[in-house]
């Protein structure tokens, strides 16, 4: 199934005080090049940094990650 | 910049100066077997390696001077992700190249030819493999 990964850490980081990519990225303990591919959806985390990004945030982890299926059209209940 | 695609430049600079003459001279000096010969091949090699060592050497200290702490900093996943991909990509060109050196040069090469396409053969395994780390972290990917 194609799709696509899609964040929400650049308005994470924004209400969290305008936290800075080097700031999370020692948070979670990878490098701020690396948050900065992340945000920009160049390259997916692991799901264990996908989960301590979201612990950083204090939020579930879909709210800081979605995936957008392609050609598949959500039910409407 | 990131420091470790900084290293990667310098690996890909030390081995353009260091072998790009090395097989310059070789080539040119291809069709003339002066006595000596194999000395002389070892002596450009050895040149050559140090050549190498030293840019990288000195490069290393001066990156590690300009980044202290990027250069301390562990490698992180992503790091690593690209580090594998590089090696896995560099496996395939220097086995290709293995192949191409051991099982059909011995029939219409000997002696130095085919020592030298075998260090050629190391040297564009090496550039595949920083090749691609350049290239993974230019594209953030």
């Amino acid at each position: 199934m194609e799709g696509s990964i899609t964040n929400r850490i650049r308005f994470l980081r924004f209400q969290n005080g305008e936290m800075s990519q080097a700031e999370l990225g020692q948070r979670i303990g990878v490098t701020r090049q690396t948050i900065a591919a992340i945000e920009a959806g160049k390259y997916s985390p692991s799901l264990e940094a996908a989960f301590r990004i979201a612990h950083a945030f204090n939020v579930p982890l879909d709210e800081v990650f979605q995936w957008n299926a392609k050609g598949v059209s959500s039910k409407q209940t | 910049m990131p420091y470790r695609e900084k290293t990667a430049w310098l690996s890909l600079i030390a081995m353009a100066v260091a072998f790009g003459p090395y097989f310059a001279i070789v080539e040119a000096s291809s069709h003339s077997r002066p006595s000596g010969a194999s000395l002389r091949q070892l002596g450009l090699f050895a040149v050559a390696a140090v050549v190498q060592m030293a840019i990288l050497g000195l490069g290393h200290l001066y990156l590690n001077r300009g980044s202290p702490g990027e250069a301390r900093t562990p490698l992180d996943e992503r790091d690593i992700t690209i580090m594998r991909r590089s090696i896995s990509f560099a496996y395939y060109v220097l086995i290709g190249g293995m192949i191409l050196v051991g099982c059909v040069m011995p029939f219409n090469s000997s002696g130095w030819t085919i020592v030298n396409a075998a260090l050629a053969m190391i040297v564009l395994a090496e550039v595949a493999h920083y090749g691609v780390v350049v290239m993974s972290y230019r594209r953030q990917a």
